[in-house]
């Protein structure tokens, strides 16, 4: 065993120095260079979420930050800081936050359409929700793996299961808002809700701005939150005001929104018309395509994900059924030839939230493929697998996420 | 022995990479200029309107800063291709415009000072 690291200590060395020989032989003009450029800083925290812990999360870039994988907790809940961050548009300026209540909301396609402010929504209704918010690529590496050594790509950001929180909501029922304006104008079929974001110049701003349309049966469900986890919304969650539409994916609970409109057709805003679309690799996005709406049945394992001592384990992780309650979750160690049940573990907090499970096991000494099952209400079991879809969204398969490991 | 086989492996795999990396990043001064006029002026929506790139001098805040990114050629090629998001797909751009660019932007992002 020593001989063997010993060896591979004096591999890493050679192999460390071949390589400079090998770069200096090769082109000279590469060590004057590497004199010039710098390089570059560990990515860190931009201003706008600086408040954020960087040691629970993966920062991919300043507009696309993940929650790791070992920083859930069993507490159910994701706290605001540990939320993942996906923003499609720079986040308006800090300001719009200063004076929460005064946020104006223009609400459209009702008998009797109005611009109202917070703190009127306010006075309208509350409700609270808790829900599963994932962003529609969440997983996309695990697609982006499978490509691997092929001519074909998927781009966008390469997340593992970390684009995804379960957090609770605080807001007036969008239902409530629409009554209370006269109800929807006959022919209504979609919500359409209108991001606060602003463009810049020289660029169409349909091409860019964050809006998105959801079928109408949604307005049982959706909120106007100001409120996450016991907190008003921050500006990076997209406070003071968010369209919660429980069930669906992230990019359609539009952030800081400015206009709801019960509307006849789906917004032509590129983002909705030919983005956020499921497409076979090769084609091009188009509004003919579905949607990225509806999240469906999910589960990971969230402890352990590294060897454990032999002998009695826990094994954790969490479970959602998108549109319809979870019902069951099974835990393999062995990548899937077996299966036992899981239990719940803590309350449950309602068919968008997700559950925490556990399976206490033994584990001999020996090598662990570990994965989660889950089931919802209506029967839908996770697959193994998705098919690659050109975007990389809406992976649900168990084996993406499987924890190799070793029992020592 | 294995450590002689696998060094000798290893210095050979050094010996294509770097020397790749190495000609295609400083031999080829004209790709990475049309890569960086292609990222400046021909692409459209042009690059900068969206993203920082401090090689380019450019700071736009829609997109991701591509020098916090960094992405390596093959991910601008896929991003540029298929767009990501918001980012729509650049169908204006020949295969070799979107080579040069993605040379151009890998390169140069998150390295100048």
């Amino acid at each position: 065993m020593s001989d063997s690291i010993k060896l591979s200590r004096r591999h890493v060395l050679a192999g460390g120095a071949g390589m400079v020989a090998a770069t200096a032989l090769m082109n000279p003009s590469l060590l004057a260079n590497a004199q010039e450029v710098k390089p570059a800083e560990p990515k860190s925290l931009p201003e706008y979420v600086k408040w954020k812990p960087a040691d629970a999360l993966i920062i991919h870039s300043d507009r696309t930050i993940e929650t790791k994988r070992s920083a859930f907790g069993t507490s159910i809940i994701t706290p605001e800081e540990k939320l993942y961050i996906r923003n499609n548009v720079k986040e308006p300026d800090a300001s719009i936050v200063a004076d929460r209540d005064a946020w104006q909301v223009s609400i459209e396609g009702v008998k009797n359409p109005k611009t109202l402010t917070v703190g009127e929504l306010k006075s309208m209704g509350l409700t609270t929700v808790a829900t599963v918010l994932q962003c529609s690529g969440n997983g996309r590496n695990y697609f982006q793996e499978k490509l691997k050594g092929t001519d074909k790509k998927i781009s966008g950001t390469p997340w593992t299961v970390g684009a995804a929180g379960c957090v609770i909501w605080s807001g007036v029922p969008l239902k409530a808002v629409v009554e209370a304006l006269g109800g929807p104008v006959s022919g209504a079929k979609f919500i359409t809700g209108t991001g606060g974001e602003t463009i810049p110049e020289g660029i169409n701003p349909k091409d860019v701005m964050v809006e998105r349309s959801v079928p109408i049966k949604t307005l049982d469900n959706v909120i106007l939150a100001w409120e996450i986890n016991g907190n008003p919304i921050s500006l990076a969650h997209g406070g003071p005001l968010r369209m919660i539409v429980p069930g669906y994916t992230g990019v359609n609970n539009v952030k800081y929104v400015k206009t709801v409109a019960l509307t006849e057709k789906e917004t032509d805003a590129k983002i909705q018309a030919t983005r956020y679309r499921m497409y076979p690799l090769g084609e091009k996005g188009a509004p003919t395509q579905p949607s990225v709406w509806e999240m469906s049945v999910k589960s990971w394992v969230t402890s352990p994900l590294t060897d454990v001592k032999s002998g009695k384990v826990q094994v954790t992780g969490v479970a959602f059924g998108g549109m319809n309650a979870v019902e069951s979750v099974e835990v393999s160690v062995d990548g899937g030839k077996s299966w036992k049940k899981a239990k719940f573990v803590g309350p449950d907090l309602g068919k968008f939230a997700w559950r925490q499970f556990v399976l206490s096991t033994d584990l001999k000494p020996g090598s662990y493929e570990i994965v989660s099952r889950a089931t919802d209400s209506k029967g839908n079991v996770q697959p193994k697998d998705n098919e690659i879809n050109a975007s990389g969204y809406s992976y649900n398969g168990w084996i993406g996420p499987v924890v190799k490991l070793a029992a020592a | 022995m294995i450590y002689i086989r696998n060094s000798a492996f290893f210095f050979a795999v050094c010996l294509i990479a770097c020397g790749t990396a190495g000609q295609s990043a400083f031999a080829d001064p004209a790709k990475l200029a049309l890569g960086k006029q292609i990222f400046l002026e021909v692409a459209e929506p042009k690059c900068g309107v969206c993203h920082v790139l401090a090689d380019a001098g450019v700071v736009g805040e829609i997109g991701p800063s591509l020098d916090d990114l960094r992405p390596d050629a093959e991910r601008v090629e896929a991003a540029v291709v298929n767009g990501v998001g918001v980012m729509p797909a650049f169908e204006g751009l020949t295969p070799d415009q979107i080579d040069a660019l993605a040379f151009y932007v890998s390169t140069v992002a998150g390295k100048a000072q």
